[in-house]
């Protein structure tokens, strides 16, 4: 999933698990959230244009939740999810939403689990049913486990092993981390997912997937009142059920700088990376997080931000630059910077020159011109944002999940605007710090 | 050519409900020039504009000995125009936030515009600024040829692009569908600034190209904006594509590459668009493995094998060629195995046909998605516009569910027999599928198992591609509705 920027949609509703009352129209677009009796959370967006509806089911439960010696268990288990229940057999779960004209997926992160379906409006009791019967009756019984794992570790040779520079950061992340869950891969490390069995895939299924333990999403051509009806007849059975407790996990303090170098004869083009563990929108202060978007879209936006212009344009130094700020986290955020050496280029030249430009940002404030484009580029995101379903779905479900409200979507594109000089400043110099990073050199084999 | 002469005559606004739309989508068709259309689709629920436009510019139109052509002039699209250097040019683009991206392909190069209403009166200007007055400046052309370069060598990284590219070389052998879109190495260190200039004059032309826009706009505007985009660049078309005289080379190809896990590119000739087996070829194409979880080869090769994380197959059409092509990526040691199984489901499928249920479920799946396609307005126009360069009239919007639905099983055997024969054949694997031991015992055929394609978040790449869109474009695989 790309990195949502969360939209302002108008006014949301403050209520959170209790009944919205503001009025709505058939053409306004506020959003409503309610709860079930089961404690599962619910969220309408409503969105009249096309007869489509989205419905995403997020679950509390993700990488960070794998038992030790078990990492990959939660993205295991959201394959499994699509493996056939008392009465949906098999693969009928994919089968019927196919048959019904709908699209369907599942993707999972360190923190959450999501599931979702694209479908035409009348067929959104189809599609809850569908959920529902999977949060309540999965059955694991009929084995299928070994060949799931297969097709995981498949899936791990095509995103990570294949690909030098999703190694690269995989190994990165593990150092940046130190002990927290956010070091383990999402998909898991090949000697561990090799030992996860139905035993433990039905554990996991008994203490996370549970209505008190999710979100349900609906957006597109909806009322309150359908979804309302609708979410009670397919999910409001489903009883709740006890809940592992999410582990606290510690940040341990970092003392000093992590530097990584790589050949490798599968490179074929050398890469600077750099890798800052930083705060997420759930643990900054006010503002904080925000200016580290703002940061990263004037250091690495686009074409017109500071790395590219410096380092590919002025100084000829890179074929391509950019940084990004990752901040949808229940723990740490992550702020990451890169560049594509020009050929000829060391990587210790242009680690210096990136250097440069990160501690004008930390010694000056940003021109008023950068920043406002900046900040036009990142308010217009919200906006663009709108124009999806899925989109707009994702950012209540995402900001929800991590424990978030969506007032926060509503209101990020204001406390973008709000975003000063000296807030960029501020997080360029305390918050992207060496302490916290580690730098990363992936070279070709004999490289330099 | 006078601007009020340019200006989009309204040919007729054809509003039409889509059988499965309860809200009637409209699509009013406008055009500015000969032989071009606009589709357009008002909606004025969000304040932003989408345009989608294909323009004859595509890289099989790529000199033999300069691949690449095409792609490059589409990467320096935003790198300077008229009175803007490059940065400048950027940084109008920017700072109103307007998004324009230049996609080319073999055919056609496909440009999109996003951008909200209030900017939208820039946006078209810019766009019709970058078409009609390309700059082409040195210093841009050194940047830009450097990213492609190093774009073209990430490429090599990849097994998937490794093996596509290799399809293509082999299948189009001899023909200007054959090289990668993205150029090679040598012929992108060969293209000059005036190799630039002529390829913009002659292909960034009004001839021939297809509009969509759909958003937050009314006709009179909207004719106002694409008079300001398009009037400035010639009314011409350039030469055609030639035609294709053959196509594929029997057989295994092997690309070696270091990597665990080789990635299989398999084809045969297909059929043109305007074939009337396309459509029962199309539905053909989803049973067997364009359905995602419900086609034959998910089934036989991830749900009961495990051998692959995704297999996939795409009824392509190009201007001058249909290709029935595939994808898949297994471990080195299964390589063999799995293209037995691709073989035998691909043969049975021939002997069999469809049965009553699988053709039935393709076509509720093929007709009740189609309304998805519609439901944003970057969606909208990219449907659109994949619907005009496939040469379709804006009238098979409203008939495509019907035509879709009178697809027979015989149809479907008929058009299963003229595509799927193992002996034509082409296979491309990139990687060393020798080099690891046969993988386990297979687990029961009886046993198949569900899971989801897109698992894990992406995270970005630590290394985007660069910024320029220069990637090849793989094999379509995605059926487009």
């Amino acid at each position: 999933m790309p990195n949502a920027k969360f939209s302002g949609y108008l006014a949301g509703c403050a209520l959170a698990f209790a009944g919205c009352l503001a009025p709505a129209s058939a053409q306004d677009n506020h959003i409503f959230q309610f709860a079930l009796q089961n404690g599962m959370q619910v969220v309408v967006v409503p969105d009249h244009r096309a007869p489509v509806v989205t419905q995403m089911l997020w679950f509390k439960v993700g990488g960070v939740d794998d038992p030790q010696g078990l990492s990959g268990l939660a993205h295991f288990f959201e394959h499994m999810m699509f493996r056939g229940t008392a009465t949906v057999k098999g693969d009928q779960f994919a089968q019927t939403v196919a048959r019904n004209g709908g699209e369907d997926n599942a993707f999972t992160t360190h923190d959450y689990t999501a599931f979702y379906e694209q479908i035409a409006k009348d067929r959104l009791p189809i599609v809850m049913q569908l959920e529902a019967d999977r949060m309540a009756n999965l059955d694991l019984s009929d084995n299928n486990v070994n060949t799931e794992r297969s097709v995981v570790l498949e899936e791990r040779r095509m995103r990570i092993d294949n690909d030098p520079q999703s190694l690269m950061r995989e190994q990165m992340e593990a150092a940046l981390h130190l002990s927290h869950p956010y070091g383990r891969p999402v998909i898991g490390w090949p000697d561990e997912v090799r030992h996860i069995g139905r035993k433990e895939a039905q554990d996991f299924y008994n203490h996370h997937y549970a209505p008190n333990n999710a979100i349900l999403v609906v957006a597109g051509d909806v009322t309150r009142e359908e979804v309302r009806a609708d979410a009670e007849a397919a999910y409001g059975n489903v009883p709740s059920r006890p809940l592992y407790p999410r582990a606290e996990f510690a940040q341990p303090p970092r003392l000093g700088e992590t530097r990584l170098a790589v050949s490798r004869p599968d490179v074929k083009v050398p890469v600077f990376m750099r890798l800052y563990r930083v705060v997420s929108y759930t643990e900054a202060k006010p503002g904080e997080a925000e200016a580290l978007e703002t940061l990263a879209q004037l250091l690495g936006g686009d074409a017109t931000s500071s790395l590219y212009r410096e380092l590919v344009v002025k100084r000829k130094l890179a074929t391509n630059a950019g940084a990004n700020y990752d901040g949808y986290n229940r723990d740490a955020g992550e702020f990451s910077v890169f560049a594509v050496p020009r050929p000829g280029v060391r990587l210790d030249q242009l680690e210096q020159a990136v250097d440069q430009i990160l501690e004008f940002y930390a010694n000056k404030p940003a021109a008023p011109g950068d920043l406002q484009r900046a900040k036009t580029q990142l308010v217009a995101d919200a906006i663009y944002q709108r124009d999806s379903q899925y989109e707009m779905a994702s950012a209540y479900g995402q900001a929800l999940v991590i424990g978030l409200t969506t007032d926060d979507v509503d209101q990020w594109p204001g406390r973008i605007r709000a975003v000063t000089p000296a807030a960029v400043q501020a997080a360029a110099k305390n918050d992207v710090i060496k302490r916290e990073a580690v730098s990363g050199y992936l070279m070709p084999s004999g490289g330099k | 050519m006078s601007a009020r002469r340019f200006l989009a005559t309204l040919a007729a606004a054809l509003a039409m409900a889509l059988p499965s739309l309860a809200h009637a989508v409209t699509i009013q068709t406008l055009s500015v020039g000969r032989q071009s259309e606009v589709w357009f689709v008002p909606d004025h629920t969000v304040p932003v504009i989408a345009l989608t436009v294909a323009l004859p510019a595509g890289s099989a139109y790529d000199p033999a000995n300069k691949p690449g052509l095409a792609a490059f002039a589409a990467a320096l699209i935003d790198e300077g125009a008229g009175s803007y250097n490059s940065q400048g040019f950027q940084a109008a683009l920017s700072g109103r936030a307007i998004r324009l991206s230049a996609t080319p392909e073999r055919d056609y190069l496909v440009v999109s515009v996003l951008t909200l209403k209030e900017n939208a009166p820039a946006a078209f200007r810019l766009l019709g600024t970058a078409l009609a007055r390309p700059r082409f400046d040195p210093d841009a052309i050194a940047r830009v040829r450097s990213q492609i370069l190093a774009g073209l060598q990430q490429e090599d990284e990849e097994p998937s692009n490794v093996a596509a590219k290799a399809f293509f070389r082999t299948f189009f052998a001899g023909h200007p569908y054959a090289h990668p879109v993205s150029g090679d190495a040598a012929g992108i260190s060969s293209i000059t600034r005036d190799d630039l200039k002529n390829f913009a004059a002659q292909h960034w032309v009004r001839g021939g190209i297809h509009i969509a826009v759909a958003g937050d706009v009314d006709t009179a505007t909207l004719k106002a904006l694409l008079g300001a985009a398009f009037s400035q660049i010639p009314d011409r078309a350039p030469q055609p594509v030639p035609f294709v005289t053959h196509m594929g080379q029997l057989g295994l190809q092997i690309v070696p590459m270091p990597v665990p896990q080789p990635n299989v590119v398999f084809g045969m000739p297909g059929i043109m668009r305007n074939d009337p087996d396309f459509l029962p070829g199309y539905v053909a194409n989803y049973i067997l493995g364009g359905g995602g979880f419900a086609s034959r080869l998910t089934t036989e090769v991830r749900e009961k094998r495990g051998l692959t994380y995704d297999i996939s197959t795409g009824l392509n059409t190009f201007h001058r060629a249909g290709v029935l092509a595939g994808q898949v990526a297994t471990k080195a040691g299964s390589v063999q195995q799995t293209i037995a199984v691709i073989k035998s489901t691909i043969a049975d499928f021939v002997t069999n046909g469809p049965t009553d249920k699988e053709l039935a479920d393709a076509k509720t799946y093929l007709t009740g998605s189609f309304p998805l396609a519609f439901s944003s307005n970057t969606g909208i126009t990219s449907q659109l516009n994949a619907f005009q360069n496939a040469g379709l009239p804006v009238t098979y919007v409203a008939k495509r569910n019907d035509l879709i639905n009178a697809v027979t099983a015989d149809d479907v055997r008929r058009a299963s027999k003229r595509l799927f024969n193992t002996n034509k054949l082409t296979i491309v694997v990139a990687g060393s599928p020798q080099a690891a031991q046969p993988s386990k015992p297979l687990p029961g055929a009886d046993k198949p198992t569900k899971p989801a394609v897109r698992p894990v978040k992406a995270k970005p790449r630590a290394t985007p591609k660069p910024a320029k869109p220069v990637a090849t474009s793989p094999l379509k695989t995605t059926p487009h509705r």
